[in-house]
């Protein structure tokens, strides 16, 4: 289970990224107050336009960024408290695959899972169910570098689970990727909530949105637009599609700020 | 689990072209390459200008002793044809013009003068560019001079040895070693710390600019390991590409002295070998190991700092020059170390290992640069762990 409870960040901002952003204030808020829950067997959506907090807020929940206040409790741990062991029950899929192109995914896969203290008996299984699962083996003994974006998606996703995590975040996991490997790899997310895991997803993709999950937040310009179930969103609905009321909530955000 | 991310990173850094390029293949051919190239021009220079006919115009009687002398030269000195010339002007229009190579001009009243007795001065002009010509000409004229002296002694009745009264003997008391280690032991940590700076610039570059450019510390971030042990981790695989850059080079240079056939390799690979003792090699590392680590501490942070490989290295290769400049002090003759020279980074390890060859280190001393280093390291390490904690430095 995640559980998010008033969740706020700011940066400082040096000289080039005000000029960068084209502003004189000194900080900046990335993540404005923010309370969600994320429940196990249930895969929670987290949405928003480029900019809005999304990824930093998934970089809080993994522990790479500390909050400016608020709490977050991961599988029972206090994220903020107790990193490290917060850290030994998430998996992060991050939005680019972050891989070792000069490690072979087998080798790759092993690092992770020894960072992660893996007993070797537990790897093995894993991997070879990983491996079966994502259709792996062909090309577990090849350099990543030299691999396709499908193949490396799929290392990424291997060494995200290979330390069997409660709670798993999927950054836009099916991007830049063909039909039928983001199908397997849409199939894997929702054994994960079969397994009893806690998922986010985050992705720019609406119809998956729709198939894959049971809650959802949208977030906007750090503020959190919307938090409910998939259902009452529906129940709410004004637009003819997800992604028109999608649009139709951020505009109507912007029009409340202007 | 330092070392699983140790271990890690050595095998990346090794399956990298670039690195093994920079770390161990260009240090250990660079010397090599270089002797080679220069021994060979330089042997075939001397060797052209030792044994090559050239071309010598004198003007003046050709009856003098002077030109008498150049007629009976000993031709292990160098052949050459005598040619006579009218005047001055023309001799030395064709010496710069390179149509002869040296020109001897003998004043009209020279046998006027060796008859008297008195002292005459010959011009020997020659084009200043050909320094081998120059050596040529003193050789000459070091045999006309000799000969003309003993044949003034003689018509005098006069004892050669008797004119001489005193006889310097010059001996110096230093041994090779020692010449050599005070003369161009600076040049030894001047190598380790120019080509281990080079050798943990990329590895550094490469771990930390490089995993943000990728994408891939963010991941390794998320993993339960600490910011400090990955730190740790990378950072020793640095100050290893470092050791291992400037020990390359160090092998390339003893291989180089060992295979190039050269007047005195072998005098100097015995100087060398002596040198190269198990207990020097260590001591040796136990200066340069904190000098490693400061550099690899360093190039960190701003390592971490930078958004791009480009960035990185941008402003590290500069920095290169900064650290090479007091290594050169090293190689000034008259700078010693004691205490005030053991207290300058990187000065002082140039003195202690130029100390260490000749073999006069004071033990105070080397502790002294020693503490000075180690101390310089952890505040280098303390530097990039500070700047490696900073959450916005670590991802883009």
């Amino acid at each position: 289970m995640i559980k998010v409870e008033n969740l706020y960040k700011e940066f400082q901002l040096g000289k080039a990224q005000q000029k960068e952003l084209d502003t004189k204030a000194k900080k900046a808020v990335a993540v404005d107050h923010i309370s969600f829950q994320c429940q196990p067997g249930r895969i929670f959506s987290l949405l928003g336009p480029n900019g809005a907090g999304k990824t930093t807020t998934m970089r809080m929940l993994s522990t790479i960024f500390k909050p400016t206040s608020g709490s977050i409790e991961i599988a029972g741990v206090d994220a903020i408290a107790h990193p490290q062991e917060a850290r030994k029950k998430i998996g992060f899929l991050t939005g680019s695959t972050g891989l070792y192109a000069r490690l072979t995914p087998n080798e790759l896969v092993k690092y992770f899972a020894d960072l992660y203290k893996v007993s070797d008996t537990d790897f093995k299984q894993r991997k070879d169910r990983l491996f079966n699962l994502l259709d792996m083996n062909e090309f577990q003994n090849k350099r990543i570098g030299k691999l396709s974006t499908g193949m490396k998606q799929k290392v990424s996703i291997c060494r995200t689970m290979i330390h069997d995590p409660e709670v798993i975040v999927f950054d836009e996991p099916t991007s830049g990727l063909d039909v039928i490997t983001a199908e397997n790899i849409i199939s894997l997310i929702r054994d994960c909530k079969n397994e009893g895991k806690t998922v986010i997803f985050s992705s720019h993709i609406m119809s998956e949105v729709d198939l894959l999950c049971d809650d959802m937040a949208i977030v906007h310009k750090g503020k959190l637009l919307f938090n409910g179930t998939m259902d009452e969103f529906r129940n709410n609905q004004q637009e003819k599609t997800l992604t028109g009321e999608f649009i139709r909530i951020i505009n109507e955000a912007n029009t409340a700020t202007a | 689990m330092i070392t699983k991310i140790f271990l890690k990173e050595l095998k990346d850094t090794l399956r990298d072209r670039r690195t093994l390029m920079m770390m161990i293949v260009i240090p250990v051919l660079i010397f090599p390459i270089i002797l080679n190239i220069t021994v060979g021009i330089s042997s075939s220079f001397e060797k052209d200008a030792a044994t090559k006919n050239i071309k010598i115009g004198f003007v003046g009687d050709a009856q003098s002793s002077v030109i008498q002398e150049f007629m009976n030269m000993p031709k292990n000195i160098g052949k050459f044809d005598l040619i006579p010339y009218a005047n001055k002007s023309t001799l030395e229009k064709d010496v710069k013009l390179d149509s002869i190579q040296m020109g001897v001009i003998v004043p009209n009243d020279y046998l006027e003068n060796e008859r008297k007795m008195s002292a005459v001065t010959v011009q020997v002009v020659y084009n200043v560019t050909d320094l081998g010509i120059k050596d040529r000409a003193e050789k000459y004229m070091e045999v006309v001079e000799k000969n003309a002296m003993t044949k003034r002694y003689k018509s005098l009745s006069l004892d050669e040895t008797k004119l001489q009264p005193i006889v310097t003997e010059y001996k110096n008391l230093a041994s090779k070693k020692e010449m050599i280690g005070k003369l161009a032991g600076g040049f030894l940590p001047y190598i380790f710390i120019a080509f281990g700076f080079i050798g943990c610039m990329y590895p550094a570059i490469d771990l930390f600019t490089g995993e943000k450019e990728r994408g891939t510390i963010e991941t390794l971030l998320t993993t339960p390991v600490s910011r400090i042990q990955i730190l740790v981790g990378k950072m020793m695989v640095v100050v290893l590409s470092g050791l291992l850059a400037a020990t390359s080079a160090l092998v390339g240079l003893y291989i180089a002295i060992k295979v190039m056939n050269f007047e005195g390799n072998e005098q100097i690979m015995s100087i060398v070998q002596s040198i190269l003792t198990p207990s020097f090699i260590l001591m040796l590392f136990f200066l340069l190991f904190p000098l490693t680590v400061f550099f690899a501490g360093v190039m960190i942070p701003i390592a971490v700092y930078a958004k791009s490989f480009k960035e990185a290295q941008s402003i590290i290769t500069p920095l290169n020059i900064v650290m090479v400049l007091p290594a050169m002090v090293g190689l000034f003759p008259g700078i010693e170390l004691n205490t005030i020279t053991a207290c300058i980074p990187v000065v002082n390890v140039v003195l202690a290992t130029k100390e260490l060859i000749a073999g006069t280190l004071d033990t105070g001393l080397l502790l002294l640069s020693f503490s000075i280093m180690v101390a310089l390291a952890a505040v280098a390490v303390f530097v990039s762990y500070k700047h490696f904690d900073k959450e916005t430095n670590v991802v883009l």
